[in-house]
Order: C-alpha cells, then structure tokens, then sequence
C-alpha cells in the first residue's frame, strides 16, 4: 500500500508553516534587492541599480571566482576525510575510538571566527608553533594567509559535519553484509570501497551537497584570514558593500544574497536528482541490526592513529590551543615571554560586564533549551516530510534548503526588519524568542538532514505492518517511528545546541541589551577589537561545548557506539 | 517581576546611598552649576526609569561611565546596546520608519553616520547646561556634540623595527615606508577605509586637509600593505610581531596599549595631529526624554568624562585631570591637534561621488 497520501492536513499545515518562515525572509531579500533604498523609506523606488552595480563591479567576479574554488577545494578536504574518519571510528575496532569521537567534533563547537583567530595565534607568522618551527628547522614554510592556506583551514573545520552524517548513517548499518566480504576475502580496504561506501552514499552526497552550501555561504575564515591581504568571498564581499557606500546600502547586500540563492538552487536540484532512489538505502529492518567490528591489524592501527592524529594535531590542537593561549595571557608572538604574560584579567572583565555574563546565560538557554525546542520543531516537519513523494515533499525540500543560501547575519537582519513591522510580532522582539526563530531557520538543514537521514534508515514494512493492523498514520508514527529513531534525536538535540553555542552572524542585528549571547558579542567586540574579551569569551564557549556534549552523551545522545 | 537587572539597580543604589553622605552634589540632587528647576527634570527622568543607549563603544571601555552614572543617578537604568557603527545606525533608522523607537542616546563613533541621522531629522535639539564648557566646533546646533578627542597615531613592535629608527612625523613616516620599501614588505599595516568607516573618515580627512596623504598611500602601497578593520586587529598583530609598525589607527587605544606592553611605541605625528570625537545626539521621540537629557549632561559633565578618560576615551574639556585631555593633547602635537569638526562637512563623506572618487585614487595610489 502507499503511505504517500496519509495525513494530508497535518503535512500540509506543517510545510506550508514552515514555507512561511522560510519564505518571508529571502522574499524580503528579493524585494529589497529591486529597490534603490531601504524598503521602509519614504522614498523607495523601484531599481536594477543594484544589480547593475554588482554585476559591473570587477571585484563581484573575482569574490565569485574564489567563492567558488573555496567551495569545491572545502569539499575535496573535508567528504573524503569527514568519511574516512567516519568509517574508522564507527566500523572498525579502532583503539581509543570511544574518546576519539568527541575530540573528532572539536573543531565543530568553534564559530569560525574564533577557529580562525586561533589559527593566528599558533600557525600565523607569529604564531607559537610557527616560531618553534622556525627555531628548529630554519623556516616554516606556510602560509595561512594564501587562499590554498584559507581553503585548507576552511575544508578541516569542516571535517566534523561530514562526520556526523556520515556516522550516524554508518551506525546504522548492519555488519552482516561487510562481514561476508571479509568472510569471502577481502580486504578492509576493498571492504570500505565496495560495501560500506555504497550503503553511506546518500549521507556522503548530503553531507557534500551540504558543505559546498555552506562554502558559498562561509564567512569567518575569510574574513579573518582572508581580508588583510584583500582576499574576497561573496560574504565578505557583502560585508563590505555594507560599508563601502558609507551607510549601509541594503539594496546591494541584498542582489549579491539574491545571487548567492541563484547558485544554489541548481545544487539542490542536483542534490535531488542523486537521491531519488533512497528507498535503495533503507537498511534497519525488522530484523536486529547488530554491529560487528572490523579488525584493523598491527600496522592498521598504526597508520589509522597516525592519520587522525595528524589531523587532530591540525584541527583541533592548533586552533583550540592558539584560543587557550591567548585567553590566558595579554601578548604573545615574537620576543614575548608568555610565562611573564599569564594572566586571568581577560575572564574578570568578562565576568565583571553584566552584558558579556549575561550573554553567557542566555547562550546556554538559548542552545539547551532553545535546542530541545529546535529538534521537536525539526522532528514535525521531518515527519511531515516523512515517505511524502507528493509536491509537497518537493517543496519542503526548497524550503528547507533556501535558508542555507543565506548568510547568517541577512537571516538575522531580515529578521529583525520581520519583527519590527510585522505587527503581531513586535512584543517578540527584545526576547530571546525572536533569535530563537532566527535560530532555527538557520540550523534548519543541519538539524532536519540528520532526523531525515534517520528516519529514511527506518524500513518503510515496519510501518506498512504497522498500518496493516489498522494503526493510524499517527500512531505508527508515535509507537514504530519516533521510538527507532530517538537516539537520533538525542543526537540531534547535541548536534543543533553545538550550532546554536557556536553561531555569531545571526544574532548580530537581532540581540539587544538583555538578550545577547556569546557568538554575537564577539562580533561586536571584533569591530572594536577587544581581543583579549574575544579570546575569553571564545573560551568559554569552548568549555560551555565541552560540558553540554558530556552531558549530552549521558542523557543518551548516541554519538558513539 | 524583581529582574537581576533590578537587583543590580539597587545595590548601585544602596552604594550611591552610602557615598551621598561625603558628596552632597550628587546622588539625584541638582549637579553644580545647573539652574534650579534641573531638579525637576532628574524627577521625570527617575520616573521614567531607564534610558537606552545605541553605541559603538564596547562595553568593556564603556563600563566606567555607566558605572560613574548608575553612582549618580541611581534611579535610572541604564540600557547599554553595543551594535557597532553600522549597526547602531541600522536600528535607529529601521525603528524610526516603523515608529518604534527604542533607543535615547546615540553615541559612536561614525561621525558622518551620526551627521546622517541628524540630517534625516531623527535627533533632538536640546542645548544642554553643559555645552558651554565645549569647544565651538564640538556642538552641532545643539543637536550633535563629540564627546572625546581621540588623535590618530603611529604604533610599532619596538623589537621588530630593530635598527630601523621609528618615524616620528608624518614626513618622516613616507621617507620611512620609501627607504626600507623592502625590509618592511608585508610589514605594514593601516586601517581599511573600505571596510571600516573609521578607516574611511581619517583617511578621507587627510585627503583634505594634508596635500601629502597620497603620497602616503602610495608608499603604504609599495610595502605589501595590510588593512584592517580595527585598532585593536592591528594591535594583536604589532604586538605578536606579524607586523612591525601601523599607521592612522585611534592613538588613544595605542596609549593604553603602550602603558601595559613595554615593546610597543607609540607616536602622535605633531605635522599630522588628526582626531576624531565619538559624538552623541538624542533621538528623535525617545521613549525616555527626560533621562535621555539628564544622561547627555551627564556623558559631558567633568564625571562622566573623568569616567571616561579613565577608560582609554580622552577629554573634550580641558578640566580633567584624569587620563588625557584636549589641551594635554594639543600640547604633545606641539599646538598643532586638528579634531575633526561636528559639522555638515561630514556629510560629504557619505555622498556617493566623494566616495567614489576617494576609492578610485585610493586604489591608484596602493597600486604604487
């Protein structure tokens, strides 16, 4: 029987609320796009002036040229690592993977802007590392500056999001069919390639469509590695379009967004296309899918270690470790004693601040809380989504997608412009409400991707057995689909309150005195160049991650096996 | 509801209670000087209860003036949103078309932005008892007043440079940039005027007022220049010796800086003695009038800058003592300090033509 027509009004009513939020936003953009000033002015008109402006500007095509090269290069890094990283934790006996998995996640809890900063901090021309290199071999002969460097640094920031789909979809998986390869003789490696890459396809093109969405959209690593040495993506382009005319000239962001939803449209199709036969992929049956390991070997375990090693010692030591120095200590770099520098002056002041402390609470409720709202919101439109081949599913599909074409900090501004005139939405405003939404849209593929991988994992006989006995779409759903997929949806609770901790853009225009939080106050302390509370309060952020993820893990968000 | 922000309140009240006994001028009573019925204004602005301040200053350098406020007026909550130049001026000109206006006080320190709200009708005129003690160039038809001097300054990594003698004028800086064109390459940094409207204000100002700025950027030019986006942006990178010297970032942050790093040096050029001021104007309908009043008196009153000189901003009256003030300034430039006036000059700065040309000879001149 089809289930495609079941609970028409609830996945309806679902999509089309969601459409709204979506929508109202990038049709704000659009329409602000064709205007020759802010839309609420007195004396709006309409203009292409904008566009004409962006598409005769010979830097638009240059940011273009690197956006994209970034995008692509960011995938080349991070699919094929996320995924090999992936595979050796989940389906091998690798040693040590129970604590490798969180450390793997590390460089996911950092906004970008604070991976980037750390980055100065260690491997910069100053950097701590750079000058340990420099005394021992002569010369370090990198440079994080370059767009090589940037592109590098940008696709092992990325490493962890490929990781996550791509595990979560491997856990899944039962062993039997890699252990009857390796019964038939081959070996790990042939293993790998022939039978568990095939089966994480799906996840593997989600995650790269994904990370080539989030390349077009990127902005901190540009911004602090790229920008002093005129390096220019399309965000960073904006951002400057933004102060180039002196006040901010909305109508010019706001054809370059336009530009950006352009691009990624076609990935989006193209993503489609690629997954129109998931049902291929259903791998939880009725049937127990227990997990048998596969052994590595001696030199196995050797080259697995030394490999992720590496690349911890790349994205995670060097980062987090340039942060912790420079929280702790006022200078640092060349001729500076750092042991003559200690010091614990960055955390007073942000402790004696009432903004910066109260931004520390309202990051924590917003991410823990707002979190656990975030998932049930994710977990109804999954449903509504759930085995819908009707146009519906297509549309949901777009919806779901069209915010990841928009920067962070236009969801946000478009959003404080949503509940400054829209009437019924103006007491949500100065709350914490109003970033939550804004929230949610934006950590809305991230969080849906990882439920609609897990439910698509369900095999639809479950249900049909279940409808069969004459249960209602709505009880197979609560008794057969919600219960298999729950440790997906702690992890998915973990998962969306790491990107709520980490994100900056998008609170920037929406928070005012009372609900700041974290991420964004590191912007407005970046314009003013408050380091020393930067690093502070990046640390913090780190620890605030570290102690959400434990807790996490023991409420039962199953990132590990 | 009792908010922490109340109980905050009210330990700030209990303080201000404790040290009213020692200083009768203070705590709600009229500050010296004011005229009689000042009273009655305090009344309103304690009635209304809050006021709420859009600024660029963030709140670490901010802390002490509201500190010293809370101290004097205990019964007004003070609001502060820290949103950036860009930002502060996007609220208030996105609240103002939807007639919600949240914010009293403006004060950053985009001059020309400032100029801009002031020109598109969105402050109050209030000529506040105050204004006397300012410099005439310092009160923009009672509308804008700067309330800081804040010099732009040379800074540099003193072990870095070595050798190389640090320059001490503006002159000196272009012979400089010229001589050592290849030892500093990479080495050399300034602020970006396309990113930053500070960036843009200085330089575009001593583009008008100085016939060698070009010349300047030109040898910028041929050091593989880096531009940043903020003082602060360049001082991690002085002080952590990826670059050894900048130029055109705020001196009065670059002081502070130099105080507590020994390897920093810091010079005020005296051929070249710019500044700029954070300017602050009341908003159009605010929602708190009275208390918005009281603290623009307050952020130009001898306290409020005493607070704020402390915090790294320097003085617009000469009567304080504390940190640096306009006349201690002026006396290191040698007589010389040029601040920026609060005029309708500013507006140029946003004009798009102005700006277009100033970007065009820009590029031509860092191109060498």
């Amino acid at each position: 029987m089809s289930l495609a027509n079941d609970a028409p009004r609830f996945r309806a009513g679902v999509i089309l609320a969601l459409f709204v939020m979506v929508a109202a936003p990038a049709l704000l953009v659009i329409y602000q796009s064709v205007l020759d000033a802010p839309f609420f002015d007195d004396n709006v008109r309409f203009s292409l002036d904008a566009f004409r402006f962006v598409l005769t500007d010979p830097e638009f095509y240059r940011a273009l040229w690197t956006t994209t090269l970034y995008a692509f290069g960011m995938v080349v890094v991070a699919v094929p690592l996320g995924g090999l990283l992936a595979f050796l934790i989940t389906r091998t006996d690798l040693k040590g993977r129970t604590w490798l998995e969180p450390l793997v996640l590390v460089p996911m809890f950092l906004s970008s802007i604070v991976l980037a900063f750390g980055y100065t901090v260690s491997v910069g021309p100053s950097g701590f590392v750079t000058i340990a290199f420099k005394s021992l071999f002569g010369a370090a002969p990198w440079s994080i500056y370059t767009l090589p460097g940037i592109i590098l640094i940008g696709g092992l920031s990325h490493v962890p999001t490929v990781y996550l789909y791509v595990a979560s979809a491997m856990r899944r998986l039962p062993s039997d069919l890699e252990e009857a390869a390796r019964t038939a003789g081959a070996g790990i490696w042939r293993v790998s390639l022939d039978v568990t890459l095939p089966m994480v396809l799906p996840a593997l093109v989600f995650s790269a469509a994904l990370n080539l969405l989030l390349g077009f959209e990127t902005f901190g690593i540009p911004l602090v590695l790229g920008d002093p040495n005129g390096i220019l993506v399309l965000t960073t382009y904006i951002y400057k379009v933004n102060t180039i005319f002196g006040a901010p000239t909305y109508q010019v962001m706001a054809a370059v967004t336009v530009f950006l939803i352009l691009i990624t449209l076609p990935l989006v199709f193209i993503q489609r296309r690629l997954l129109r036969h998931a049902r291929r992929f259903a791998a939880v049956g009725g049937k127990g899918a227990r997990t048998n390991l596969l052994r590595l070997g001696a030199t196995g375990q050797a080259v697995a270690l030394g490999l992720i090693g590496l690349w911890l010692l790349v994205s995670v030591f060097f980062p987090v470790g340039g942060i912790v120095l420079r929280a702790f200590v006022e200078n640092w770099g060349e001729g500076v004693r750092l042991t003559e520098q200690l010091t614990l002056a960055n955390f007073k002041a942000v402790f004696e601040i009432p903004s910066l402390s109260r931004g520390i609470l309202n990051t924590v409720l917003l991410a823990g809380v707002g979190g656990a709202i975030a998932v049930a919101f994710y977990l109804l439109v999954g449903l509504a989504g759930h085995r819908n081949r009707g146009r519906s599913g297509t549309l949901l599909d777009y919806s779901v997608l069209i915010p990841r074409a928009l920067p962070g900090l236009i969801v946000g501004l478009t959003f404080f412009w949503l509940f400054l005139f829209v009437p019924f939405l103006i007491p949500l405003r100065a709350t914490l409400i109003s970033l939550l939404i804004a929230y949610i849209i934006v950590g809305l593929s991230y969080g849906l991707r990882i439920i609609q991988s897990t439910l698509l994992q369900v095999a639809p006989e479950l249900e049909e057995s279940a409808r069969i006995t004459g249960a209602s779409v709505y009880r197979s759903w609560r008794d057969v689909v919600i219960p298999l997929v729950k440790p997906g949806l702690a992890g998915a609770w973990a998962m969306i309150m790491i990107v709520f901790l980490r994100e900056y853009a998008t609170g920037v225009y929406l928070m005012s005195s009372g609900t700041e939080v974290i991420g964004s106050l590191m912007v407005s302390l970046l314009t003013s160049g408050a380091m020393d509370q930067i690093a502070a309060l990046s640390f913090i952020s780190i620890a605030l991650t570290a102690v959400g993820l434990t807790l996490a893990l023991r409420l039962g968000a199953k990132l590990h096996d | 509801m009792i908010t922490r922000r109340h109980v905050v309140a009210g330990a700030g009240a209990l303080t201000a209670a404790a040290m009213a006994g020692n200083r009768p001028a203070l705590a709600q009573g009229i500050p010296a000087g004011y005229s009689a019925d000042y009273k009655d204004l305090v009344d309103k602005a304690v009635k209304e209860g809050a006021v709420s301040i859009y600024t660029s200053t963030d709140d670490v350098q901010g802390r002490p003036l509201i500190e010293a406020f809370r101290a004097a007026f205990p019964g007004i909550r003070v609001d502060y949103n820290d949103l950036g130049t860009n930002g502060a001026y996007n609220r208030v000109i996105s609240e103002a078309a939807a007639k919600q206006v949240g914010s009293d006080i403006v004060w950053t320190s985009a001059m020309d932005l400032q100029m801009v709200l002031v020109s598109k009708g969105q402050a109050e005129t209030y000529k506040s008892p105050e204004a006397a003690q300012l410099p005439a160039w310092a009160n923009f038809n009672d509308q804008l007043y700067a309330t800081s001097v804040e010099p732009v300054a040379i800074m540099y990594n003193k072990s870095m440079l070595g050798a190389l003698k640090p320059p001490q004028t503006r002159a000196e800086l272009i012979a400089f940039l010229q001589t050592n064109k290849e030892a500093l390459k990479g080495k050399v940094a300034s602020f970006d005027p396309e990113k930053s409207g500070s960036g843009f204000l200085f330089f575009n100002n001593d583009a008008r007022t100085t016939s060698d700025t070009w010349e300047l950027v030109k040898a910028f030019g041929g050091t593989d220049p880096k531009v940043y986006g903020s003082s602060g942006a360049m001082r991690e990178k002085i002080a952590s010796g990826e670059h050894w010297i900048a130029f055109n970032l705020i001196g009065s942050y670059a002081i502070e800086w130099a105080k507590k790093n020994n390897n920093l040096g810091v010079v005020l050029p005296p051929d070249h003695a710019a500044a700029f001021s954070r300017v602050a104007n009341i908003s159009k309908g605010a929602p708190h009038p009275a208390a918005a009043r009281v603290f623009l008196d307050f952020l130009l009153s001898q306290r409020g800058q005493t607070a704020m000189a402390g915090s790294g901003a320097p003085s617009i009256r000469t009567d304080v003592s504390e940190g640096l003030n306009i006349a201690k300034l002026n006396e290191m430039a040698g007589g010389k300090l040029k601040p920026i006036p609060v005029s309708a000059a500013l507006l140029e700065a946003s004009d798009p033509k102005t700006r277009a040309e100033f970007f065009q000879k820009w590029k031509q001149a860092l191109r060498g």
